[in-house]
């Protein structure tokens, strides 16, 4: 065997592995658009098609319907409406309230930082179902709403993940610049929001936009806050309890269409964002 | 109110110097900016915390207006009750010998009910096994928890162990240099970026029972099954279709971390190699992995704590077919609404969960020296 044949071997083997692994990656996605243009009928064909095909003659037959059956469907367009209201919220107030601490935990000097640094890294690992029962109870005591109750509980997770990542982002600021601010006769907190925060822009973008992911996909919480209030349900939720409009059988046409109404907003977000995104959620690990 | 009015005492220390108030004025500040994380970190996790730790004592329910009775542990008991006992054979009465199968000339036992307690609480059969002539059956007063703790372990142990190879072996095709990478990058995230209950759809679609479903045609292209294996339901294929679900899911998070650690390597330990004469596996082994070592355990540590809780796959797919812990402390919370006996669960994974959290930094630890 001659070198070049060798490469070439070498670069055919690579090129397989590499759509190996794409295919096994966006495979079931596929799967799912192709399943959302079938007619409940089409979706019956044994075996199942690869392409939305006619059961009678085999010939391409595209079927729309679930589209608009979804857009029609009032739970699924009120769950959009309250996923929205609740990975807005959250992963604003996440920012906030995160933004502030993180400002502390990395430019200021104070008596139990390290502690109150442990403490928020500990709980960014902290398990949800652990305190499911008794987040109940909290809520139900303070007599919150299904809405409000889960952008309060989401920050169980957004919270301590945007306090972390800020940390890190901050600490990583120069000093100088808080010095010669407070030459020029500017109070920390001036300091805080007229120079750091422009600042870490990018940073907060980072987060936010894994915070917002993060809430937009949360089930546990969502699926427990809103058992007796079918109103508040976010989408994860809507697709997870997915009913059809008229029958009775599982309507996985409808869901596989409401899968992918879901799922394509995010998809844009990963392409505009992708380099952020991989930049975020490396930005703790890596470090170690 | 009254404390306005005492003057601050001057301590020695803020007496040196102005910059010992300036100090002062920057801790203040700090407590201040912190006060509302810790307050939400209060509310929503240390509260809660405690009241579930409380109530694993009780015998609370859900909207009910009985007053709570303090249990002590007998909640654990009951979750974790598990006991071993010997079936005796069956023996004929009139012979008094040892019952056999006719055909088979098999032992015939005792139904293992017989043996197991029932007083404080009953126990059911989990399992039976053999050694030897000796069958034994392992009982638990709560054979629905003891088996989700079982499988939940098994399913992070294989899950984990499985996302780890392939995430490496995509993290290390995709830092190679070619065409495409970025798009690989966006592909990557695809499966990542996808709500968990979205994807457990798509993939309970897939695992259909007839040869609708995408692995029943796969199989039977492949000469395997009849196309109409019940994936969900069969108790053998329950495991491995959620592993699969999961491991689609989470893989590309894996890579991208193993990825971001691949790139901290830098190239010329490659080019000394490469002088050095070793070839690429022997690179790989003396190079690649003990570099990498960090980042795939703190993946691992992320992995293995996020997998123990594994909730929405479970519940979307198997709800009560199968549980996981987590999906069990849900159903006995929202179904049962047994509150005390839920957090009593809640309490177990959490204390499984800082065991591995333990023994992982432990691990790393030592691997740091």
């Amino acid at each position: 065997m001659t070198k070049d044949t060798q490469i070439l071997i070498t670069r055919i083997l690579f090129w397989l592995v590499i759509i190996v692994i794409a295919v096994y990656l966006l495979f079931p996605f596929y799967w799912a658009i192709n399943s959302s243009l079938k007619s409940e009928a089409q979706l019956q064909m044994t075996p199942g098609t690869y392409l939305p095909r006619s059961p009678s003659d085999g010939s391409l037959d595209v079927y729309l319907r679930n589209y608009s059956a979804v857009f029609q469907n009032q739970r699924f367009i009120t769950g959009l409406k309250n996923s929205v209201i609740v990975a807005v919220s959250t992963t604003v107030l996440s920012l906030v309230i995160g933004s502030f601490a993180a400002f502390a935990l990395g430019k200021l000097r104070f008596r139990g930082k390290e502690p109150s640094l442990y403490l928020i890294l500990s709980m960014t690992m902290f398990p949800q179902v652990a305190v499911l029962a008794g987040l109940y109870a909290v809520i139900r005591r303070l007599g919150l709403d299904p809405i409000p109750s889960m952008i309060l509980s989401y920050m169980l997770f957004t919270l301590p993940f945007t306090t972390w990542v800020m940390t890190s982002f901050f600490e990583g600021l120069p000093t100088e610049l808080m010095q010669s601010a407070q030459v020029d006769g500017a109070t920390p907190f001036q300091t805080f929001y007229m120079i750091l925060l422009p600042l870490t822009l990018p940073a907060l973008v980072t987060t936010g936009l894994l915070a917002f992911i993060n809430a937009w996909n949360e089930y546990l919480f969502a699926l427990t806050f809103t058992t007796i209030a079918p109103q508040a349900r976010t989408v994860p939720v809507a697709i997870a309890l997915f009913t059809g409009q008229v029958s009775f059988q599982e309507p996985f046409g409808e869901i596989m269409a409401a899968a992918i109404v879901v799922t394509v907003p995010l998809l844009v977000l990963v392409l505009i964002f992708q380099q952020k995104i991989v930049a975020g959620l490396t930005a703790g690990a890596v470090k170690g | 109110m009254s404390e306005d009015a005492v003057p601050p005492v001057p301590t020695s220390r803020a007496r040196k110097s102005g910059i010992s108030d300036l100090a002062k004025a920057e801790e203040r500040l700090a407590y201040m900016l912190l006060l509302p994380t810790l307050i939400v970190i209060f509310v929503i996790a240390f509260y809660p915390l405690g009241s579930v730790f409380y109530n694993s004592m009780t015998d609370r329910r859900f909207a009910s207006a009985q007053e709570p009775q303090f249990i002590g542990l007998q909640n654990y008991a009951n979750l974790l009750g598990i006991t071993v006992r010997q079936v005796p054979a069956e023996i004929d009465e009139e012979t008094g010998e040892i019952v056999r199968d006719p055909d088979t000339g098999e032992i015939d036992y005792e139904s293992p009910v017989t043996v197991l307690p029932r007083e404080p609480r009953r126990y059911r059969e989990l399992r039976t096994f053999n050694l030897g002539d000796t069958r034994y059956v392992v009982g638990a007063a709560d054979p629905d928890f003891i088996r989700a703790i079982w499988d939940t372990v098994a399913f992070t142990v294989v899950t984990v162990a499985l996302e780890t190879i392939l995430g490496l072996g995509i993290a290390l095709v995709v830092n190679s240099e070619f065409k495409g990478r970025g798009m690989m990058r966006v592909v990557m995230l695809v499966p990542w970026a996808i709500p968990t209950a979205v994807s457990s759809r798509m993939w309970e679609w897939m695992f259909k029972d007839t040869r609708a479903g995408f692995f029943n045609i796969l199989f039977q292209d492949l000469g395997l099954g009849t196309g109409q294996i019940p994936f969900l339901v069969d108790q053998s294929w329950q495991l491995p279709a959620m592993i699969a679900i999961d491991v689609w899911k989470t893989t590309p998070f894996m890579a991208l971390l193993l990825l971001a650690g691949l790139q901290l390597i830098p190239g010329d330990l490659y080019e000394a190699a490469d002088v050095d004469g070793a070839g690429r596996l022997r690179q790989f082994w003396s190079v690649t992995l003990p570099l990498l070592r960090p980042t795939i355990s703190v993946a691992l540590v992320f992995r293995t704590l996020d997998a123990i809780r594994v909730f929405d796959v479970f519940q979307i797919v198997l709800q009560k077919k199968r549980y996981s812990m987590a999906t069990y402390a849900y159903y006995e919370l929202i179904d049962g609404q047994l509150m005390g006996y839920s957090s009593a669960a809640s309490v177990v994974i959490f204390f499984i969960i800082l065991l591995f959290a333990v023994v992982y930094i432990r691990m790393l630890g030592v691997s740091n020296d």
